[in-house]
């Protein structure tokens, strides 16, 4: 099955045989479940999600057509599905009170730059990053994913967002300009170094 | 919308490299000759790169296997029925003949190499072991392959040739895909060797070297007094790799080796240190230091005078100068 592309083995797949689903699984699961985790935060759901988009590509492998690289199809489901986890996990938080899918830190932690002088963790970074992420709307941060670790065009994020390559680049100017902020502690004409790292 | 307001929504795709030429040169023009844009262009470039230092994290294997089971349960139920048709006579017995001879070679087999295996003395079997050798090439005698080929490999660009008048050999070449998994203790030398090729061969490694260093890191930190080719072989990366979220990894990595630091990983941090075009790997490689020094690890007066630099240098990353000279106060006296 190595040796075959993509699209070779969706079509064995469209004609029945699910014998690809592994090979499938092993060449994207990796990024899948990357794109996933950093989206939703949350690691329970990411596996959830990556088990559920698999599943999808199964069972609604015709509407596969090949016109958009496979990957771009895959993320498309992944990102319809993450979509729906933070639209239910909203829903829930609303009517239940309960906590949403993702806790977003507390105000005392959000600054990078009071955390790097507290810590020297190594994990610090991560973290960090991680956070100013998730301050963005998650409009912005699955540009911001798909297109830093995903390396997708932003007319395949268009594809995959379901909106116009325009409000990409527009969405993706507001994400970098909070993420850069974020880093800076909002402080222009700092270090910027030192509040990012 | 004014001009540089315009040029700074231009500076996302200039960091993917969507903007189509001109574009792209007239917005490279303007951020050389407007400062506020320089120095917007400039953060923006950094949060880019550093975006990148977030690690890759690994699947857990249990989702595979629930959605393998998943399929197995929906592949259970059929969308369509398959009609149903009688096996000839002559395969049934063909396949009652076959769950004979299976089991009754497993029963024999059994039977026969049990006693053998206690009887046999350890050194034995030990010698009669050959070393695999990983090898990019290799030519081996037809007698020292076993004639059984396991599972179905990949053979590509076989060759053929054809029978020597003088011993009438033949031989056939090609290249095979096969996977290896070599299993040993962390301090074996093979394994360790095998991690260092890893590391240090960018071009030859797949998927990401990222991970492996990661790993590397998890696995070696536990280990007491790791060898030290294994910390050479993350300064050689720390010296060399062309992406700046490898030779971040390769420096934090050092920093959780300090037991199997030599000279030339300490030579590798100072270089970095001193050289390296990216902030976070210079921070990196102080906070290596730094922690180096608190263990009262006594310093070279390169690596000291490194520091003193460092923490007086004006433009300077603010955290690297406050780490090198937090590094200098605590350096023990000789």
């Amino acid at each position: 099955m190595k040796h075959l592309s993509d699209e070779e083995l969706m079509s064995i797949v469209q004609a029945g045989d699910f014998s690809p689903a592994s090979e499938l699984y092993d060449r994207y699961s990796g990024r899948i479940y990357n794109f996933a985790y950093r989206f939703l935060r949350n690691s329970e759901s990411a596996e959830d999600a990556t088990q559920e988009v698999f599943m999808k590509m199964i069972k609604h492998a015709n509407q596969f057509h090949g016109d958009a690289r496979f990957s771009t199809w895959l993320l498309a489901i992944t990102g319809n599905l993450c979509r729906d986890y933070l639209r239910k996990a909203e829903n829930k938080m609303k009517k239940e009170g309960e906590d949403v899918l993702i806790t977003l830190p507390a105000p005392a932690e959000r600054s990078p730059h009071r955390n790097l002088e507290r810590q020297e963790d190594k994990k610090m970074n991560e973290k960090i990053i991680q956070e100013a992420l998730m301050l963005l709307p998650p409009d912005q941060r699955e540009v911001v994913l798909l297109s830093r670790f995903q390396g997708l065009t932003y007319a395949e994020i268009a594809q995959v967002a379901g909106c116009s390559e325009a409000a990409v680049k527009a969405k993706a100017f507001r994400a970098m300009d909070l993420m850069k902020k974020a880093f800076a502690g909002d402080s222009r004409g700092g270090d910027q170094c030192l509040n990012v790292v | 919308m004014s001009e540089c307001g315009v040029m700074s929504e231009n500076m996302p795709m200039l960091l993917t490299e969507s903007l189509d030429p001109a574009q792209r040169e007239l917005t490279h023009q303007h951020i050389e000759s407007c400062a506020a844009c320089a120095s917007e262009w400039s953060a923006m470039k950094e949060t880019w790169q550093i975006l990148e230092t977030l690690p890759t994290v690994e699947v857990p294997a249990r989702v595979k296997q629930r959605f393998l089971a998943e399929i197995s349960a929906a592949s259970a139920v059929p969308a369509n029925v398959v009609p149903f048709r009688r096996r000839s006579a002559a395969r049934w017995l063909a396949e009652a003949a076959a769950v004979v001879i299976v089991g009754g070679s497993a029963f024999y087999a059994g039977h026969r190499t049990t006693p053998r295996i206690d009887l046999t003395p350890a050194d034995a079997r030990v010698t009669a072991i050959q070393p695999y050798s990983i090898a990019e090439s290799r030519v081996l005698p037809a007698a020292s392959i076993s004639p059984t080929i396991e599972g179905r490999p990949d053979i590509e660009n076989v060759q053929f040739s054809d029978a020597s008048p003088s011993n009438q050999q033949i031989g056939v070449s090609f290249d095979i895909t096969s996977h290896v998994t070599v299993t040993g203790k962390p301090t074996d030398k093979s394994m360790v060797r095998l991690l260092r090729y890893v590391m240090e061969n960018e071009d030859k490694m797949s998927p990401s070297r990222s991970r492996a260093i990661d790993w590397v890191r998890a696995t070696y930190s536990r280990v007491d007094n790791p060898d030290p080719e294994i910390t050479e072989a993350l300064a050689n990366v720390l010296r060399n790799d062309e992406h700046q979220g490898v030779r971040i990894k390769a420096a934090d990595t050092l920093q959780s080796m300090q037991s199997a630091m030599t000279d030339g990983t300490r030579d590798a941090l100072v270089e970095a240190l001193k050289n390296d075009p990216n902030p976070a790997v210079r921070v990196k490689a102080v906070e290596a230091l730094a922690k180096l020094a608190r263990s009262g690890a006594v310093l070279d007066p390169d690596m000291v005078d490194t520091l003193r630099k460092k923490a007086a240098q004006g433009d300077e990353n603010v955290y690297v100068r406050v780490k090198a000279a937090e590094a200098l106060s605590s350096i023990q006296p000789r």
